[in-house]
């Protein structure tokens, strides 16, 4: 399942789509810690965050995610939109809160 | 020379494309030395009061155009070559000094950066300044020559630094034909650009197609000790080196340094404040994580001074030189 087909799914909306799109996704990781983000050495992650900021891209980028999915129907800056960009990143938003996204994502990827 | 080792000299390269002609190297020295770093610290000084006479002696015998007035530490004044003039003309030469000493004085604090000095000798056209620390003591005085001087100590260490990479690199069987030195400078709190560099950092690995293994190990030490220097110091440099198959990158700060430097290492330690956490930083992981991904790690820190990180990681060979076609990460 890749994170476009995630998003899907999750009724989000897909702001920006990166080179990490086709990827299947191998982890997912629900954090507003970004000091936790970065101790995770999986590849091809899905970052679920309730946290709206440039630095959460960054983060994601240097992890190799393959996109971030913004929970809470969080109202984004609009730099998030120019930084995914530049970044090549997958960014989404959708309005579930943190837990029932993370609920959501586990039925989808267990429904594979 | 050969060819092979002559393309692996191959650039310097800025932070950003278009500011390829921007002296990087000393505007990174003016921030990160300190006023104190380049000041005369042994001062030729009268007390209140000495004549204007004794003054004037005092300056001739030291050649120096100006002499601080000073007692137990205390800062009183300036006796320039213009108050000696003005004595001799008006036969007040043997007057006290706190008779007709400058005293409407610009002065400098130990602890502001070189290039905000360099700012005031630009606008106030003074030959020197007075510095005092923060209780207000006359620590030393600068005037310009002492910052040349300083500079040019620093950039010959930088310069040495650069040859002995060239001559490492130059003499490698399989030196992966690359050598890159960036250096990006870091604010404190700009959270705006922080994460920056690891990003570009990351950028040119993928490029340059090494395994997706080690550009993550590269990239996260990179960032971790980009957002320490933006969250924890004063501002600071992170550099990156890559030849000869590892990736150095230091983070310099000029403070304001680490007490418990082993503290500061164990995993969830932090001195972040709750506007840093509330970023998603600050967790005190960061040094630890460093520790982590690289095959070597250094830091060196004094309170009251600055802080010095090094993280080097063992790289293998790029895909490209391998002949592989596996897609960076």
């Amino acid at each position: 399942m890749t994170v476009l087909d995630l998003a899907e799914w999750l009724k989000a909306e897909v702001l920006v789509v990166g080179e990490g799109s086709h990827r299947a996704i191998r982890r997912v990781v629900a954090s507003d810690l970004m000091s936790d983000v970065l101790l995770v050495d999986d590849e091809d992650m899905l970052l679920l965050t309730s946290l709206a900021s440039d630095q959460v891209l960054r983060t994601a980028q240097i992890v190799g995610a393959v996109g971030v999915i913004v929970v809470n129907g969080k109202a984004l800056p609009s730099s998030m939109v120019a930084v995914a960009n530049d970044l090549r990143l997958t960014l989404a938003t959708c309005s579930l809160p943190k837990y029932e996204a993370c609920v959501a994502v586990a039925r989808a990827l267990s429904a594979l | 020379m050969s060819d092979k080792a002559r393309r692996s000299i191959a650039l310097r390269e800025s932070s950003d494309a278009g500011a390829e002609s921007e002296p990087l190297v000393l505007l990174e020295l003016i921030q990160r030395l300190k006023v104190r770093d380049v000041m005369t610290r042994k001062l030729a000084t009268v007390p209140r009061s000495a004549t204007l006479r004794q003054a004037q002696m005092l300056m001739r015998e030291r050649k120096i155009s100006g002499v601080p007035v000073e007692e137990n530490g205390r800062f009183f004044g300036l006796v320039s070559v213009d108050d000696i003039i003005r004595a001799l003309v008006a036969g007040t030469i043997d007057d006290p000094c706190h008779k007709h000493m400058t005293t409407k004085l610009v002065v400098l604090e130990d602890d502001m950066p070189v290039a905000f000095a360099l700012r005031y000798f630009d606008r106030y056209h003074y030959g020197r300044f007075p510095v005092l620390n923060r209780d207000q003591r006359l620590v030393g005085i600068v005037c310009q020559r002492d910052i040349n001087r300083a500079l040019l100590v620093e950039l010959t260490h930088e310069l040495s630094r650069l040859e002995n990479v060239m001559i490492q690199t130059s003499d490698a069987d399989d030196a992966y034909h690359v050598y890159v030195l960036r250096e990006f400078p870091v604010v404190k709190y700009d959270f705006e650009n922080a994460g920056k560099a690891a990003n570009q950092i990351k950028k040119v690995l993928q490029e340059k197609r090494f395994s997706p293994k080690d550009i993550r190990r590269i990239a996260v030490a990179a960032f971790e000790l980009e957002m320490n220097l933006c969250v924890h110091s004063d501002g600071g440099v992170l550099s990156w080196l890559l030849a000869n198959g590892r990736a150095e990158i230091i983070a310099r700060d000029g403070g304001p340094g680490i007490e418990d430097v082993a503290w500061a290492c164990r995993d969830g330690t932090s001195t972040a404040n709750e506007w840093i956490r509330s970023m998603g930083f600050g967790a005190g992981m960061g040094l630890a994580n460093v520790k982590r991904v690289a095959d070597e790690f250094e830091i060196a820190s004094k309170k009251g001074s600055g802080t010095t990180v090094k993280a080097v990681i063992r790289i293998s060979a790029p895909d490209a030189l391998q002949g592989a076609s596996q897609q960076p990460g």
